[in-house]
């Protein structure tokens, strides 16, 4: 368990790339069923992977049945907003990118709740990189995202293969992995859903996506 | 395919380490600078680098000995005009080298393959000069600094190029230790197209001039991404301002795609003469 004075609650859903790792460690619970539940908690942990505006519908709910802090994961949400619509988050995290290391960004002003985090963290086998005064959003979801938004862009126009793509990025600049590969780790759908975010909220047409990525990451 | 003899053409940096590189596989390679001092001096420097190679024990003597005797000087217009391939180093300027490109052409032989390692320019603009017979024998083949270290080499196919013969150099490539990649010809080819919004999005995430969230952004890159160095860190490796203008290369040759944007605060480092680590200060400073 986390700190085990607490009474610590993990919203995540079977599908979530790390749920058996977490349920081997924590209580969990669907976002459904936390919704529907009466227990009381100290801390929730919610890793729903949601965007702005459901996420913050969700947090609205889920404080009308507890008084816990809230820590959220806020990979496809926009940061400030959610802090600033939601009093009960006290820390925000990553968790929902793969990443080829085992350092996760996250955020907080408090210094009780970064070592909350911290401490879930290493109950994971994973360490914490923080990021001071979250704005849009985290810093690698967002990079990364860019770079597998213009490779798929690239295929599109058939300027090369994937494995010619992937191998290029490895060998000419050395990237721990190739785009190509890096997005289909990380979840094209997952990507889709960040950049489409990014687009809504900045109404900027640098995060328009790629026709391939979207066909690659979207049930339409 | 046999390449057996190669000219490389511009000896700073780059020309340098691909004249090594070749060299080093047992090709004869004649050097050709504008500046004929200059490309002594690099010649010289190759010299040295065999030397250091052979003192830690990475190449046998025999080997150096017969390398220094198979590297020269050469005036552009005595270069061995059956060379199996040339290749183009100079400065990213498209007009210089589009004139490099005719004279070469009038002085080489009809089988001489042409290849530029611009990292931005197309090669099909690159190739509007050349004779007709030539044009299918022009390709870009971008190497990565240092050459002689780095595995990759893109190799670009003009509209033109004979592609049969872009893939038998691909192998060749591929046959002696670098990893070669076959791309289409799009402005920044693969990596330095790619590569734009590591650049671009980070400095999107820091906005104005902060040195505290400088080092962050570095930090998670490094740390989550696991990426060697954070996008600050290399900008200051490469240059801000060599960065800032393949970045506004791309731009233009995209006609203004906002993917490709360069950043204020790029322009304003440059402006600052905050090149990076060249000038001992960018986004950090190196005292």
């Amino acid at each position: 368990m986390n700190d085990t004075s607490l009474n610590t609650l993990v919203i995540i859903e079977t599908n979530h790339p790390l749920y058996e790792q977490i349920a081997a460690h924590h209580e969990t619970r669907s976002v459904e069923d936390a919704l529907a539940s009466f227990k009381t908690y100290d801390l929730v942990f919610d890793l729903s992977a949601l965007r702005t505006k459901k996420k913050i519908t969700l947090l609205k709910e889920l404080a009308k049945t507890t008084k816990a802090e809230i820590i959220t994961d806020l990979t496809l949400a926009w940061g400030e907003m959610v802090f600033k619509s939601c009093p009960q988050v006290t820390g925000a995290l990553s968790l929902l990118f793969y990443s080829p290391t085992a350092a996760i960004e996250y955020s907080t002003k408090s210094e009780k709740t970064k070592q909350q985090i911290l401490e879930f963290l290493k109950s994971i086998e994973r360490h914490g990189v923080e990021h001071t005064d979250l704005k849009l959003g985290f810093h690698y979801p967002r990079v990364i995202s860019m770079i597998v938004n213009e490779a798929y862009f690239a295929l599109e126009e058939n300027l090369a293969t994937p494995e010619a793509i992937d191998l290029a990025m490895k060998n000419g600049v050395n990237y721990p992995l190739g785009p190509i590969e890096w997005g289909q780790k990380i979840g094209t759908k997952n990507i889709v859903d960040l950049l489409t975010e990014y687009s809504e909220i900045t109404e900027d047409p640098r995060y328009r996506l790629s026709r391939e990525l979207k066909m690659t990451g979207k049930n339409i | 395919m046999e390449i057996k003899n190669v000219v490389v053409i511009g000896t700073g940096t780059m020309g340098q380490g691909i004249a090594q590189w070749f060299l080093q596989q047992k090709v004869a390679v004649e050097m050709v600078d504008s500046n004929y001092e200059f490309a002594l001096k690099s010649h010289a420097k190759i010299f040295e680098n065999l030397d250091g190679l052979l003192a830690k024990g990475k190449l046998q003597s025999a080997d150096v000995a017969n390398f220094k005797q198979n590297i020269h000087v050469k005036h552009l217009e005595k270069i061995n005009p059956e060379a199996d391939l040339v290749i183009e180093a100079i400065i990213e300027d498209k007009e210089v080298k589009k004139e490099l490109f005719k004279k070469l052409d009038e002085i080489l032989s009809a089988r001489s393959i042409i290849a530029s390692n611009t990292s931005s320019f197309p090669i099909t603009e690159l190739a509007k000069d050349l004779s007709d017979k030539r044009k299918n024998k022009f390709l870009g083949l971008h190497f990565f600094n240092p050459a002689t270290i780095m595995k990759l080499v893109e190799v670009i196919n003009g509209l033109e190029t004979d592609k049969e013969m872009s893939h038998k150099l691909y192998m060749w490539f591929n046959a002696r230790g670098k990893v070669a990649c076959e791309c289409n010809d799009a402005p920044g080819f693969i990596v330095n197209r790619v590569a734009r919004n590591f650049y671009g999005e980070s400095l999107r995430a820091v906005e104005t001039y902060d040195l505290e969230k400088i080092k962050e952004v570095d930090q998670v890159i490094r740390e989550v991404g696991g990426f060697k160095m954070g996008p600050f860190e290399l900008m200051d490796l490469i240059g801000i301002d060599v960065n800032l203008s393949v970045t506004e290369s791309v731009y233009r040759a995209f006609f203004d795609e906002p993917r490709f944007k360069p950043h204020r605060l790029q322009k304003e480092m440059v402006d600052a003469k905050r090149f990076g680590r060249k000038s001992k200060k960018g986004f950090y400073i190196y005292e």
